[in-house]
C-alpha cells in the first residue's frame, strides 16, 4: 500500500499544509467521528457505571459516599439477583435451543428453488422487524384470559384452565414469554441457516447419495459438521441478545407474577425506576455485563468463532 | 434425487402451514384494529370475523380525533376530556425524526470508519474493529444510568437530539461492520489504479468507493432505520414527554384496562413501514443481522 501512498500527498501538499495525520491519507480523520462517539457515549458511561458500583447510597437520605464493597456485598447476598440470574439463564437456554432446532428444520424445509418458496421465505422474515414492544402487545392480546385467542384455543384443548391465566401463573409465565421470543427470532435462525445451506458444496452430497446414504445420515454426517461454524456464530449473536432480554418482560409481565419472570436487566430496571438506587442498579447492570463478557469469550474460545 | 409428487405436495403444505402460523399474530393484530370495541372485549368467546369493520381506532390514534367524538361507547370515556391521550401522531413524528436522524448520522460516520478500516492497514486496526464489534453486544442497561446523567447535564435528555445520539450509538457498530464488509467486496486494485493516476484518498473515496458501494449503503441505511424504529429500552429511559411509538404504545395499557383497539391500530401502523423496508433489503438481511459475518 505504501508504494501508492507517496505520489498523492506531494501533489496536494503544495497548497494544503495540514499535518499528515489530519489528511485523508491517515486513518485518524476517517475513524475519528465513530470512535469519538463510542468513547463519549459508550465507553465513558461504562466506566461511570463501574465507578457508581463503588458508591454507597442511602435511599432515604439520598446521601452518597465511597464504599467499594457495599453494593457488591449486597449483590452477592441479594437472593433476587440469583433468582434473576436463574430466570435469565433458563430463558436464554430454552429459547436458544427452540430457536436453533426450529430454525434448522424450517430452513431445511424452505431450502428449495421450487416455485413459491421464495415468497414463503420472504414472508417468514416479517416477524423480525416488528418492534419488540409491539410484539409483546400482540401476544398480550392473544394471551388474555377472557378474550385472548391463544388462551381460548388452549381452553378448548383442555391444556389450560380458566383459573390459571398464562401470564399470571408462575409456572407458565416464563414459557409464555419465551414463546414470544421464539416467534420473533426463529426467522433470524432460519435466515442464517438458509445462508449456510446455500453455501454448502454439492459434491460430498452426490458422493454420499451414490454410496447409498440416507437423508438423515447426510444431515448428521455432512450438513451439520459443515455448518458448525455458522451455527456457532448464530448461537453467539442470539445468545448475547437473549441474555440481555428486557423488552418482552417489561411490556408483558413487568417481571411478574411476583418475580417469576424477572431477568437481570429487568431487575436493574426495576431498581432504577422504583427505588432510584442508581448505584445498585448499576451494580446489577455491570454484573450482567460481566457474565455476558465471560460467557461470550469462553464460547468464542471453545467454538473458535470468527467474525 | 427425484421426489415423489406426494412428498412435494406435503412439503408445500407444511411450509405454508408454518408461514401461516408465523404470520397469524400479525394478522390477528391487524384484524383487532378494525374491530369495534364490542368485538374485542367479548366475554362469550373470541370474535373472528363476525363484526362490522370500523376505522374508529385509526381515527383516534392516527388522526387524533377525540375518543368521545368517535364513539360514545368507549370504555374509558371519562378522564379524556383534557385531550386525547391515545393520539399517536406525536409519537409517529418522534419515531420518524429519531429514526431518520440516527440513520443519517450512523451511515455517514459509519461509512468513513468503514473505509478507513477496510482500506488502511495500521497498527491496532484489528483491535479497533473488535472493540467496535463488542459495542454491538453491550447490554444497554449497563450504560443507561450514566447516560441519563450525561444527557441531563448536556441538556439533551428528553429531546429528539438526545435520542438520535443514543440510537446512533447502538447503530454505529452495525453500520461500521456492515459497510466494511461491503467495501471489502470492492477490489482494492480499483483504488490503487486511481491513486497511481494521482487521486488522493479522499478523491478515491468520493469518486470510486462511494458510487460502487451504493447498494450496501442503502441496505445499511434501511437496517439502521429499522433498528431505531423498533428500539425500546433507551427510548424508555431517556425520554418523558417525547415518546417513540414502541414506548407510547405501552402507555395504552392502564390499570383500568388495556385499550386494545388503539394499541392494535397504532401497532399495526408502526409495523407497516418496517415491512416495506425489510422487503427492500431482504437480499442483504442475513449480512445485516450478522454484521457482515455471513455473506448472502
Amino acid at each position: 500500500m505504501s508504494v501508492y501512498n507517496e505520489a498523492a500527498p506531494r501533489q496536494m501538499g503544495a497548497r494544503l499544509r495540514l499535518p499528515r495525520w489530519l489528511t485523508s491519507e491517515h486513518p485518524v480523520p476517517w475513524l475519528f467521528p465513530s470512535v469519538a462517539l463510542l468513547l463519549v457515549f459508550g465507553l465513558y458511561p461504562i466506566l461511570y457505571s463501574l465507578w457508581l458500583t463503588f458508591i454507597k447510597r442511602n435511599p432515604a437520605t439520598r446521601k452518597e459516599k465511597f464504599d467499594p464493597a457495599w453494593n457488591w456485598t449486597k449483590l452477592f447476598e441479594d437472593e433476587r439477583v440469583w433468582d434473576a440470574l436463574q430466570v435469565t439463564l433458563t430463558y436464554t437456554f430454552v429459547a436458544i435451543i427452540l430457536q436453533l432446532v426450529l430454525g434448522m428444520l424450517i430452513a431445511l424445509l424452505l431450502d428449495t428453488d421450487r416455485k413459491g418458496f421464495g415468497l414463503l421465505r420472504a414472508l417468514l422474515m416479517l416477524p423480525l422487524v416488528v418492534p419488540p414492544a409491539v410484539t409483546g402487545m400482540m401476544f398480550l392480546l392473544m394471551y388474555d384470559g377472557s378474550f385472548g385467542v391463544i388462551s381460548h384455543a388452549l381452553y378448548d384443548l383442555g391444556i389450560l384452565s380458566k383459573d390459571a391465566p398464562l401470564l399470571a401463573t408462575a409456572s407458565t409465565a416464563l414459557l409464555a414469554v419465551i414463546i414470544v421470543d421464539v416467534w420473533q427470532w426463529t426467522p433470524f435462525m432460519v435466515l442464517i441457516m438458509l445462508a449456510g445451506l446455500r453455501a454448502l458444496p454439492k459434491d460430498p452430497f452426490e458422493a454420499a447419495a451414490i454410496d447409498g446414504a440416507s437423508n438423515v445420515q447426510c444431515f448428521f454426517r455432512l450438513t451439520l459438521p459443515m455448518m458448525s461454524k455458522i451455527i456457532a456464530l448464530a448461537v453467539l449473536i442470539r445468545g448475547i441478545d437473549l441474555f440481555r432480554i428486557f423488552d418482552y418482560v417489561k411490556v408483558m409481565t413487568d417481571s411478574g407474577p411476583g418475580t417469576a419472570t424477572e431477568t437481570l436487566t429487568a431487575y436493574a430496571g426495576t431498581i432504577y425506576f422504583k427505588s432510584a438506587n442508581f448505584p445498585y442498579a448499576s451494580t446489577i447492570a455491570i454484573f450482567t455485563l460481566l457474565v455476558v463478557l465471560i460467557a461470550a469469550n469462553v464460547f468464542i474460545k471453545v467454538f473458535k468463532v470468527r467474525f | 434425487m427425484e421426489q415423489s409428487r406426494l412428498a412435494i405436495t406435503a412439503r408445500y403444505i407444511v411450509a405454508i402451514f408454518i408461514v401461516v402460523i408465523f404470520l397469524f399474530p400479525i394478522f390477528w393484530f391487524g384484524l383487532t384494529s378494525l374491530k369495534p370495541i364490542s368485538a374485542v372485549f367479548n366475554k362469550d368467546g373470541v370474535v373472528w370475523f363476525d363484526f362490522v369493520p370500523t376505522f374508529e381506532n385509526y381515527r383516534v390514534t392516527l388522526l387524533g380525533q377525540s375518543a368521545i367524538d368517535v364513539n360514545l361507547n368507549t370504555r374509558s370515556d371519562f378522564g379524556t376530556s383534557g385531550g386525547n391521550s391515545y393520539d399517536g401522531r406525536g409519537s409517529i413524528l418522534s419515531s420518524i425524526i429519531v429514526a431518520v436522524g440516527s440513520t443519517l448520522l450512523s451511515v455517514t460516520m459509519g461509512l468513513f470508519a468503514a473505509y478507513g478500516l477496510s482500506r488502511m492497514s495500521f497498527r491496532g486496526s484489528q483491535g479497533v474493529l473488535n472493540w467496535i464489534l463488542s459495542q454491538r453486544f453491550l447490554p444497554p442497561i449497563a450504560i443507561i444510568v450514566p447516560l441519563v446523567f450525561i444527557f441531563h447535564d448536556l441538556g439533551i435528555r428528553d429531546t429528539h437530539m438526545g435520542l438520535i445520539i443514543a440510537h446512533t450509538l447502538i447503530n454505529i457498530p452495525i453500520a461500521v461492520l456492515l459497510l466494511k464488509s461491503f467495501i471489502d467486496d470492492i477490489p482494492i486494485d480499483i483504488d490503487h489504479a486511481a491513486m497511481i493516476d494521482g487521486a488522493t484518498r479522499w478523491q478515491v473515496f468520493w469518486k470510486v468507493v462511494l458510487p460502487m458501494s451504493k447498494g450496501g449503503l442503502a441496505a445499511t441505511a434501511v437496517l439502521c432505520f429499522i433498528f431505531s424504529w423498533t428500539e425500546f429500552l433507551l427510548s424508555l429511559f431517556l425520554t418523558n414527554s417525547i415518546r417513540t411509538i414502541p414506548v407510547k404504545i405501552t402507555t395504552f395499557v392502564t390499570s383500568t384496562g388495556s385499550e386494545w383497539g388503539y394499541i392494535s391500530a397504532l401497532g399495526t401502523s408502526a409495523i407497516v413501514p418496517s415491512f416495506i423496508f425489510i422487503l427492500l433489503v431482504q437480499n442483504h438481511l442475513v449480512r445485516g443481522l450478522t454484521m457482515g459475518a455471513v455473506k448472502d
